[in-house]
């Protein structure tokens, strides 16, 4: 029992990926290939099924239409370029070998890194409960970096661009500036010395809360019924946090898969009904320009919020 | 009737007994990016059970007194002991970064390369004890030793080295270029062969110095080597070209060469004459038969690395069921 994802990715690595290393002589790159290889075929299987399932919904129960949705577009490049393209390659990269790096040393000094299958040995072969109790960790360490990026200035700055977008759909979720991608990657660097355990061991897993995540972004009128938004984000809970009145540090909603720690730190919403979304305190480039106008524009407000301490407006 | 039946039975005894490798054995197949260990049955050639790794492990050797089977889990930094018999976990210790792993002849040393970490460490076999770590410029990735166990030769993959180190007074010997991206290391009559993954050859070295001596060329990814147990047969296997080639020990000529698709990796080496290849990106096993290059297939967990075959083990089907 093979999986044809896994399988997939073999024959790129093979076929693609190590006779174009062979040639420009890098084979010393050829696991961290096969790693990106593996990303790239379960995120482009996580993109096709989120559009299939998604862009249906949006379709039935739109919350807004547009005349024009040509903003929607650069929210697909982020998509893409985040699941699929060189984004995964980079954390893989940056981060495997960093990680290595750092538990070894912490081994040298006697101390064992912590996981959870040391402190509950009965977890070790339970991969798969293993790796859920994982996942509400860092759902839960997620809901403080958004909830801390609404609090900085220099970090709302970044954050903002996410929030610019006013035409919002199931692409949106991977909109965000690569400073503040980066800022993620290392938040989530130190969190994932702890656990380790690789997300890719469990695509099944992984692509459910990703598509919840991007669910959560839908333009579509959807609720989970009073129980079921308290168990798990829907689109009308997370688009209380990105409408127009909530930007800055008076938003509420920062759960990105579960609403516990919402409801857990006093932050829960449920009574915000389908708003606009949208940050009309951000220059007009970070919402309607291009992918790069974009990026400039996110590190513009990003280098003035070190600049000035008065207008706090839309912080 | 009863009497017939226990002669029956003790026939089938016998022939149990006479036939040990056929009896069972155990396949160890280590999924290095499965997190687990799969145990393949070698008489049904299917896979009976995963034991469970921590992180990411992916080479094994075998203890010098054939107790206990090494895993080393790199990113779980963790070494763990398993029974060469039954593949029961006999204990998990930490140990920083345990990539590649082998022990001296002797039995007194077990090195062990920390790829990600850049060092080669060297501990005592019997306790476990780190005698001495070594730094190295770059990605210790394979290692071999002098059959006097005076010597150990790392390659260092993403330098262009070879690095000799003295397990005598524990000091560095040399550290000299052997090719692009160097990666299995063999002693062979009186020389270390290196093969070299950035190009398509071997290289031959000089223990003494680490001058290249020549290259013989086998095919494109040259990645590692291997002895046949009985001396005769020398085989390479090719990872970007996806063969496996045998070459004549004393002659260095490419005698046979096959072909295994999938990023051929390590090899073992079963007592039926039957090579077993780990196929790094098929998520299988290879049984190739060396005689008519056709292969029997075994799926097993993603990106399969090391392995060991232990054909005098019993059957794991009738472990598990016990
Ligand atoms: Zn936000
Ligand atoms: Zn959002």
């Amino acid at each position: 029992m093979v999986d044809p994802l896994d399988i997939t990715a073999g024959w790129l690595e093979e076929h693609l990926l190590i006779p174009a290393l062979y040639q420009v002589g890098l084979m010393n790159w050829e696991d961290v290939s096969y790693g990106w290889a593996l990303f790239a075929v379960y995120g482009a299987v996580q993109v096709v099924v989120t559009f299939a399932v998604c862009l249906p919904l949006e379709r039935w129960r739109p919350v807004e239409r547009w005349p024009d949705s040509g903003a929607v577009w650069v929210d697909v490049i982020y998509t893409v370029l985040s699941r699929v393209g060189i984004l995964p390659l980079v954390t893989y990269v940056m981060f495997y070998r960093a990680q290595v790096f750092v538990t070894g040393w912490m081994a040298d000094q006697g101390l064992v890194p912590p996981t959870l299958e040391g402190v509950f040995p009965f977890l070790l072969g339970q991969q798969v409960i293993t790796f859920v109790l994982y996942a509400i960790i860092l759902d839960c360490a997620e809901y403080w970096r958004h909830r801390l990026s609404h609090q900085f200035r220099w970090w709302w700055a970044l954050h903002s661009l996410h929030h610019a977008q006013r035409q919002m759909t199931f692409w949106s979720d991977d909109r965000n500036h690569l400073l503040d991608d980066l800022i993620s990657f290392v938040w989530f660097g130190f969190i994932a010395l702890l656990i380790g355990v690789s997300p890719l061991q469990f695509p099944l897993l992984v692509l459910v809360l990703r598509f919840l995540e991007s669910l959560s972004h839908a333009n579509v009128r959807l609720s989970f019924g009073w129980l079921g938004d308290r168990l798990l984000i829907s689109p009308r809970f997370h688009r209380a946090h990105h409408g127009i009145r909530a930007a800055g540090d008076r938003s509420c909603n920062y759960g990105a898969v579960l609403p516990w720690w919402d409801m857990l730190f006093g932050t829960a919403d449920f009574a915000r009904d389908y708003v606009q979304t949208g940050d009309p305190s951000g220059e007009e480039a970070l919402a309607t320009g291009t992918y790069w106008q974009q990026q400039m524009a996110g590190l513009r407000r990003f280098i003035r919020s070190f600049g000035r301490r008065t207008a706090r407006q839309g912080m | 009737m009863r009497r017939l039946t226990i002669l029956l039975f003790l026939s089938f005894m016998t022939l149990a007994g006479l036939t040990p490798a056929w009896a069972g054995g155990i396949a160890f197949i280590v999924n290095s990016g499965g997190a687990s260990i799969s145990v393949i049955d070698m008489g049904t050639l299917k896979e009976v059970r995963r034991i469970p790794a921590l992180r990411e492990p992916h080479h094994v050797a075998l203890s010098p007194d054939g107790r206990s089977l090494l895993v080393g889990d790199t990113t779980g930094n963790q070494m763990m002991f398993l029974d060469p018999n039954t593949g029961e976990v006999q204990k998990r210790i930490p140990i920083t970064d345990p990539y590649q792993l082998g022990f001296s002849p002797d039995g007194k040393y077990l090195t062990v390369n920390g790829l990600a970490r850049n060092q080669v460490d060297i501990y005592d076999a019997a306790t476990m004890k780190l005698i001495k770590r070594f730094p190295v410029v770059a990605t210790p990735s394979h290692l071999a030793y002098s059959p006097d166990s005076s010597t150990v030769f790392v390659s260092l993959q993403d330098s262009n080295k070879l690095e000799a180190f003295d397990l005598r007074t524990m000091t560095e010997k040399w550290a000299m270029p052997v090719g692009k991206t160097p990666a299995g290391v063999l002693w062979l009559n009186g020389k270390v062969l290196v093969a070299d993954m950035g190009t398509d050859y071997i290289a031959v070295v000089d223990p003494a110095d680490g001058k290249v001596l020549e290259h013989v060329v086998t095919g494109k990814g040259a990645h590692q080597l291997f002895m046949s147990p009985d001396s005769k047969v020398l085989w390479v296997n090719n990872r970007v070209g996806g063969t496996t080639v045998t070459l004549d020990p004393t002659t260095l000529k490419v005698t046979r060469r096959y072909a295994i698709p999938g990023g051929p990796d390590d090899l073992d080496f079963a007592p039926n004459g039957k090579i077993w290849i780990t196929r790094r990106w098929a998520e299988k096993v290879a049984v190739l038969d060396p005689a008519t290059g056709s292969y029997d297939t075994i799926d097993v967990g993603r990106s399969p690395h090391g392995l060991f075959l232990n054909p005098r083990a019993p059957s794991p089907t009738v472990v598990s069921s016990r």
